[in-house]
């Protein structure tokens, strides 16, 4: 177990480099200068600014200081919120983001457990139909499209729930359930499908003829093996919720760090861009590793090294 | 047991929801503070590194230069009570009422020589600082030639300050209402350092407003009324919270049930809806947009005839009312309206020549033939680079069809981010680019310099002797003559025009809705978009 961590551990810091390493080359090809009022300035003025922000150094100059600061937890200040440090900028964004995202997979994953279980139980009937539509609906419709659906009726034609902005708890519902259908419907299906199987195992057989309850079945031999496969992809839903919550949060109006991160392209802010990118990056492979982890716990039958368990 | 709790957690989330919502509701509609939505974050609060509309939009209110921009392109007294300046148009003397700070501090002449100086300084890296070039040594500072105690600006006592310009500038009292020549105390700078300016309480106010609540990267701050400003007896709110909202259609919803005051109209549709409304207002922006030809890398662009006949192509009144639709205006000439009048009459009325920018397809198709002969072709393929917003494609479909109809013209027209445009406009890599100027400051000059031969915004290269000399004049031998001056810019207009070096198309303007209890903001087209020192608050009109 130590070993393979330490192996998964090399390489999480092994992909951040490289991924660190082809972003802020890629941005080295980008058009233009992060410069903001770029169209009026003459080109010793460029210049004089450029040094300032030791943009007119040798792009491999650039690029070592980068990393080296990099290494040392320094990402640099912005260049489009003057003397702003990049960490301060995402450290300050990206509890909403947290919040919205966490909150979106548990109110999701938590459905689509039930909504799933409903359906393989009836399986044939007009609720596993009508399950099963929801869950091809929630697939199918974009989060934008919800929000601005949520948005258009829950709050502002019923009023019920503020239209955007962050200061409280009402604040977060509407973008919540708006980012919770993806995981909710992608879950649903999961469920469905797995206990549809589970069901006709022999192992339930025998239950049923031990003569245990209805909801004694489903809830401690059913569900419970119905699950494990959802680990596997609550994984990359949390990660696709991150990225993806970039729309919703401009709609929504909430102060994370999705909107930021585009903000921060469209306005060539390299230092932002970098941050933000290693930040993804180092999200990504943690919530994989953890789920690995978690995987190989909860089912013995996964080995996670190809020798020894 | 698991399910059991999680359902023991959802009811108790939806009853705090209802709890909440109901809490949330009752904020808003007891706030009384005025409630405005801001397209982008607000980025600093250092006038010395200010470069976008909110930040500037902040500082104007937040804090207080010599002079303030006032109605009409006019100027009133700020912290300077009055100003004289000297026959030969060269030395400024502005004298300073006493006024403080937020801390208390009096707010004295050396206030306004360290901020200077502090701008000019290459360390600095300030991007406006290019606004100070008139000063005596300002450039060679920027250059490091000259030492920062050299600026031409000094403090005479407390209260008197004396500006040293090295050639007349007509419209430099346009300049000191800006945000690079606010005052600035040397003991607050020095005292936050690096943090000066990224957040609300790093930061000194000589305004009528101080800005709270700012962390430095989150999405609202308030403007709270600052009862040390001199003038704090006539500032008749609380103040405005701004949250920063980048989704049109959340706007409007907000607006609509009053949790907005104020918000920006995006787009024909939104406009449409409040057209008859007399909550719409259509603020002029000093920003024309227009096509440059690029002379040089095509030499198609050289013949007259050729750019006329593009230029007469365009049924500009049909483009800005059924395209656009967003209250933009059909171009009248290159230099917007809205500048200052002089003896009476705008720059458009002395400059206007109706050929550069009407509509005749007859007159452009025979111009076109014309000059298909002159250079010897029968078909010539252009492409067209614009921005990919969504005003930019509109601009180039309209275009491409109108321009189709002149005979064996081929257009192909490329959207690319604003940041691509610009590097491809300035380095020569197009044929036609769609371009806009925003003007600084409330003079033709602002924009009239552009086209100058060497003009490093030349992007077309297009080239006149007369118009050179014309600018020329204008800034310098004719700068202190008003009325020689003010000939020169018009017949450097009316040459630019009959010569089409470029193709103006539409002035942009900004609608804005605000809610029919709030008068009082006042609107620039140029510098500080907006002074909201005599806002009044009428709840009884609705």
């Amino acid at each position: 177990m130590v070993r393979y961590l330490a192996k998964r551990i090399f390489y999480l810091i092994l992909t951040l480099f490289i991924v660190t390493t082809v972003t802020f080359f890629l941005m080295k090809i980008m058009p233009g200068t992060p410069l903001t009022n770029e169209a009026k300035l003459s080109p010793s003025e460029r210049n004089m600014v450029l040094q300032q922000y030791g943009l007119n150094k040798p792009v491999w100059q650039q690029y070592i200081s980068y990393i080296v600061n990099a290494v040392h937890g320094n990402f640099g200040t912005s260049f489009q919120f003057s003397d702003q440090q990049v960490s301060y900028l995402i450290s300050s964004r990206v509890g909403p983001s947290l919040l919205l995202g966490l909150q979106a997979i548990i109110v999701g994953v938590l459905a689509g457990i039930v909504v799933g279980s409903l359906g393989a139980i009836k399986k044939g009937t007009w609720v596993d139909t009508t399950t099963t539509i929801v869950s091809i609906l929630g697939i199918s419709i974009p989060s934008f499209v919800l929000s601005i659906l949520l948005q258009y009726f829950v709050a502002l034609k019923w009023g019920w729930l503020p239209i955007a902005g962050w200061s409280g708890f009402a604040y977060t519902i509407l973008p919540t359930l708006a980012l919770a259908a993806m995981p909710f419907a992608e879950s649903a299906r999961f469920v469905r499908t797995e206990m549809v199987d589970v069901l006709s195992a022999d192992y339930i057989e025998l239950a049923r003829a031990k003569g245990l309850s209805k909801f004694g079945i489903i809830y401690h031999h059913a569900l419970r093996n119905s699950l494990i496969p959802l680990v596997t992809i609550v994984g990359p839903l949390a990660v696709n919720i991150m990225t993806g919550s970039l729309v919703v949060e401009n709609i929504f109006a909430i102060p994370g760090i999705g909107e930021q991160f585009v903000n921060s392209v469209v306005t060539n802010d390299y230092p932002t861009i970098m941050g933000l990118t290693i930040m993804y990056c180092f999200m990504l492979c943690v919530v994989l590793l953890i789920t690995d982890i978690i995987y190989g716990l909860i089912d013995p039958r996964i080995r996670i090294t190809g020798k020894r368990g | 047991m698991k399910i059991k709790s999680a359902i023991m957690a959802g009811a108790v989330s939806v009853s705090s929801l209802c709890l909440l919502s109901a809490c949330g509701n009752k904020q808003q509609s007891s706030s009384k503070l005025v409630q405005w939505q801001q397209p982008t974050n607000l980025t600093t609060l250092d006038a010395s590194k200010a470069t976008d509309n909110v930040s500037f939009g902040t500082l104007n209110n937040s804090n207080e230069g010599l002079l303030m921009a006032a109605k009409n392109n006019t100027v009133k007294p700020g912290v300077a009570k009055s100003y004289q300046v000297s026959p030969d148009g060269k030395t400024y003397t502005f004298n300073l009422r006493h006024s403080k700070w937020s801390n208390g501090k009096p707010v004295t002449a050396n206030n306004f020589v360290y901020a200077w100086q502090r701008t000019v300084n290459p360390k600095t890296a300030s991007q406006y600082s290019y606004l100070f070039d008139h000063i005596k040594n300002a450039s060679q500072i920027g250059e490091n030639k000259a030492s920062l105690s050299s600026l031409g600006v000094k403090a005479d006592g407390n209260y008197k300050l004396i500006v040293s310009l090295t050639k007349p500038q007509s419209y430099f009292k346009y300049l000191v209402a800006m945000a690079p020549f606010y005052p600035q105390s040397k003991e607050t700078v020095n005292k936050y350092g690096q943090s000066y300016g990224t957040n609300s309480d790093d930061m000194l106010y000589n305004g009528p407003f101080k800005v709270t609540g700012w962390t430095g990267t989150n999405d609202s701050w308030k403007l709270i009324k600052n009862n040390n400003y001199w003038n704090a007896k006539n500032i008749k709110f609380n103040g405005v919270k701004f949250n920063v909202q980048k989704d049109s259609n959340t706007d409007l919803n907000q607006y609509s049930t009053g949790a907005l005051d104020l918000t920006n109209l995006v787009g024909k549709q939104q406009v449409g809806e409040f057209k008859h409304s007399k909550e719409l207002h259509n603020v002029d922006m000093a920003a024309p947009f227009y096509i440059e030809m690029n002379q040089k890398n095509n030499s198609v662009f050289k013949n007259i005839n050729i750019r006329k006949a593009i230029s007469l192509a365009i049924d500009r009144d049909q483009f800005t009312k059924s395209t656009l639709g967003d209250g933009s205006k059909p171009a009248q000439g290159y230099v917007s309206p809205g500048m200052p009048k002089h003896n009476g009459k705008t720059f458009i009325q002395d400059a206007g020549t109706k050929t550069g920018v009407s509509y005749n397809l007859n007159d452009a198709k025979k111009l076109w033939n014309k000059g298909l002969k002159e250079i010897g072709k029968s078909s010539v393929n252009i492409s067209l680079l614009a921005d990919d917003t969504d005003n930019g494609k509109s601009t180039t479909e309209f275009l491409q069809t109108s321009l189709e109809k002149l005979p064996g013209l081929n257009v192909s027209s490329q959207n690319v981010p604003s940041k691509s445009k610009l590097t491809r406009a300035q380095s020569g890599d197009f044929d036609m680019v769609i371009n806009s100027w925003v003007a600084d400051f409330p003079d033709p000059i602002s924009f009239l310099s552009l086209f100058t031969s060497n003009g490093t915004y030349n992007n077309g290269k297009w080239s006149n002797a007369k118009y050179d000399s014309l600018i020329n004049k204008a800034e310098g031998t004719d700068a202190n003559n008003s009325n020689k001056r003010w000939n020169d810019l018009v017949n450097a207009e009316k040459t630019l025009m009959s010569e089409q070096g470029i193709i103006p198309i539409y002035y942009q303007v900004r609608p804005i809705a605000i809610k029919p209890r709030i008068s009082g903001v006042q609107f620039f087209p140029t510098g500080s978009p907006y002074d909201l020192r005599n806002i009044r608050i009428n709840n009884n009109q609705h």
